[in-house]
């Protein structure tokens, strides 16, 4: 830890280790940016992609930068922070490297959104929004489920877990009535996926980041003493129930942003809290490094299935999955021998 | 430290924590009812009872992480509820019977967390903290295991630091819930001589216990506690009597003095003179 002060009434502490770490990965963030944006057929040439970048120029250049990669290169790093930050929250709130806000059914809320409307009332509203909505009918019935809010983390899960499997037979069911090509594009959505974002789409995020991540940073604190059990932090003045409460609102509203964006894309937000955790080697939330690993984490993926050979363009969803899969075995073989599972 | 220092113009007897008309409840189960209880400014307050008596309840009531049903705990003659939460833990801290290390914390930077009613947003850590820390470590003496996980300390050393992060609250009120569980004997006097150090530095404590020797050794003002309410209060040496323990905790016994220290000592009869079907019912 070092602090860095101005005067006597200003200071702020800051882990050195973060900083180097935070770095380190903003770099690492850069550099994967540069390759989603140059690699491939279609990619600019790197001398050319300052000057691009820069300049907005027409043709080829202009087309790949500001149709088709640039947006869903953006979207790709906002919707990996967002999945990082409501991680981190909500894993800290439950005190389990298991939470995540996709066990409270938000993707699948999502999924459920999408499928009714795409394919029981289609052309009603576009899909993002019919996810929005999927997601907020998800938390709602969590909200109420539990019978006390989101002020119990167990019975958040255990509801969650409820929820989902109604909005997963919903799903199932949309599907079995549906025909062959339409499945499909369901499908795709269902798994999580970057092709085709626009502008649009990075605006939802953007907005969303905006309001919800000073919030998340304002919890930070609070949220450290939340690790200590609820009895110490409300004696240490922090109110245990309401700094619960308001993070995960910031984490529900957080990912489904992200999820009404880019679909839900699995294992991000579990997995960026605990490698920044990891890497970090500090307790608390480690906000802003989730973000930044979250970040790293999705456009890596996403720049994987874009350059991968094949064939045909998987959803980032699916290799997320697979990668998230393994960790999760991981995650628990580790907990299992640590004895706390 | 522990003079109050505008409280003269009230009633300057007013004790600085009390409670009146105290109903506790979990949901529906009433715990504690009606209670009153005014702790003695500056002195070493233990509360026993059997199990369940409510005593962990009224420390949490006190310290206002539970809200009573009815009745009022106030500070300084004012409703603590009308506190704001940082406002209460500035001037009273308490120790919950089993607060939760985070992975991987260093026993500095735990302690450096009970600075947290003194920090802002734009003040996350002034020099002020810097010394409340340097001198909780000191007084608790973890001062050399400061950059250890706290995990890795041994059950003493852990309660140590624990209530190094309390006292780098700087509250003049110490509330501890049951601090010597789970440790040693040797860790359970080395624990209660800090606290009693502390309260000889100034501090007002108020201490739930089991042992009742220990109680009365350490203790200035005695609370006894049965059913939710208190039976009998006071010095020690007037309260612990052997009828008292008996109708209490159902344990016939002799109290003597205390050959170390003079304080009462409760000991328990031969199981041959005890009341048959008494004996294991605590």
């Amino acid at each position: 830890m070092s602090i860095i002060r101005w005067g006597e009434r200003i200071s702020v502490r800051v882990s050195k280790r973060s900083l180097v770490i935070g770095a380190v990965a903003a770099l690492v963030l850069l550099v994967i940016s540069v390759l989603t944006l140059t690699a491939g057929d279609l990619g600019i040439a790197l001398p050319n992609l300052l000057p691009a970048v820069v300049s907005s120029p027409g043709g080829k250049e202009g087309f790949v930068l500001e149709r088709l990669r640039g947006p869903r290169l953006v979207v790709a790093v906002l919707t990996g922070a967002a999945f990082g930050i409501s991680g981190a929250l909500f894993q800290t709130v439950t005190r389990n490297p298991l939470g995540s806000p996709d066990i409270i059914g938000i993707g699948v809320g999502a999924g459920a959104g999408a499928a009714a409307f795409g394919l029981v009332w289609p052309g009603i509203l576009p899909l993002p929004v019919g996810a929005l909505i999927g997601a907020l009918v998800a938390i709602v019935l969590v909200w109420f489920g539990t019978g006390r809010g989101f002020s119990s983390p167990s019975r958040v899960i255990i509801v969650g877990i409820g929820v989902s499997a109604m909005g997963l037979s919903f799903i199932q069911y949309v599907i079995a009535r549906a025909g062959r090509e339409e499945a499909t594009v369901l499908a795709a959505y269902l798994n999580g996926s970057l092709a085709s974002r626009d502008w649009a789409d990075a605006a939802i995020i953007v907005g969303a980041l905006l309001v919800l991540v000073p919030a998340a940073l304002l919890l930070g604190r609070r949220l450290a003493l939340i690790e200590m059990g609820d009895e110490a932090a409300d004696a240490l003045g922090a109110n245990a129930r309401g700094t619960r409460t308001w993070s995960i609102l910031v984490a529900v509203g957080l990912s489904t942003a992200a999820v009404s964006v880019a679909g839900p894309i699995a294992f991000v937000a579990l997995a960026s809290p605990q490698v920044a955790k990891r890497l970090a080697r500090s307790p608390g939330a480690n906000i802003a490094l989730s973000a930044v690993m979250g970040a790293v984490m999705l456009t890596l993926a996403d720049l994987a299935v874009q350059q991968a050979p094949f064939g045909v363009q998987l959803p980032v969803g699916i290799l997320t999955a697979v990668i998230g899969g393994l960790y999760l075995g991981y995650l628990l073989v580790r907990e299992w021998k640590k004895g706390t599972l | 430290m522990a003079s109050t220092p505008a409280a003269s113009t009230p009633a300057a007897s007013a004790p600085i924590l009390a409670a009146t008309g105290l109903r506790l409840a979990w949901g529906d189960r009433v715990v504690v009812d009606d209670l009153t209880i005014a702790v003695p400014d500056g002195g070493f307050t233990v509360i026993v009872g059997p199990n369940a008596c409510g005593k962990s309840t009224l420390l949490r009531a006190l310290a206002r992480t539970i809200s009573p049903v009815a009745g009022e705990v106030t500070l300084d003659g004012r409703p603590i509820r009308s506190y704001r939460g940082k406002e209460v833990a500035r001037r009273l801290a308490m120790l919950p019977q089993s607060p939760i290390a985070p992975d991987s914390i260093t026993v500095r930077s735990l302690v450096g967390r009970g600075r947290y009613p003194h920090q802002g947003l734009f003040n996350q850590w002034s020099r002020a903290d810097e010394a409340a820390v340097a001198g909780a470590l000191d007084a608790t003496s973890v001062d050399l295991l400061a950059d250890r996980p706290v995990a890795e300390l041994s059950g003493g050393q852990r309660q140590r630091a624990w209530i190094a992060m309390v006292l780098a609250q700087q509250t003049e009120l110490l509330l501890l819930d049951e601090p010597t569980t789970f440790l040693d004997i040797a860790h359970q006097y080395d624990v209660l001589d800090l606290c009693a150090r502390l309260h000889r530095e100034g501090r007002t404590l108020v201490v739930v216990l089991h042992d009742l020797n220990q109680a009365a050794r350490y203790a200035t003002h005695l609370v006894v506690m049965l059913d939710g309410t208190i039976v009998a209060e006071g010095a020690p040496a007037e309260v612990l009597t052997a009828a008292l323990v008996e109708s209490v905790f159902g344990l016939p016994c002799r109290v003597l003095p205390d050959p170390e220290t003079g304080t009462p000592m409760v000991v328990p009869l031969g199981a041959s003179s005890r009341a048959p079907g008494r004996a294991g019912s605590v």
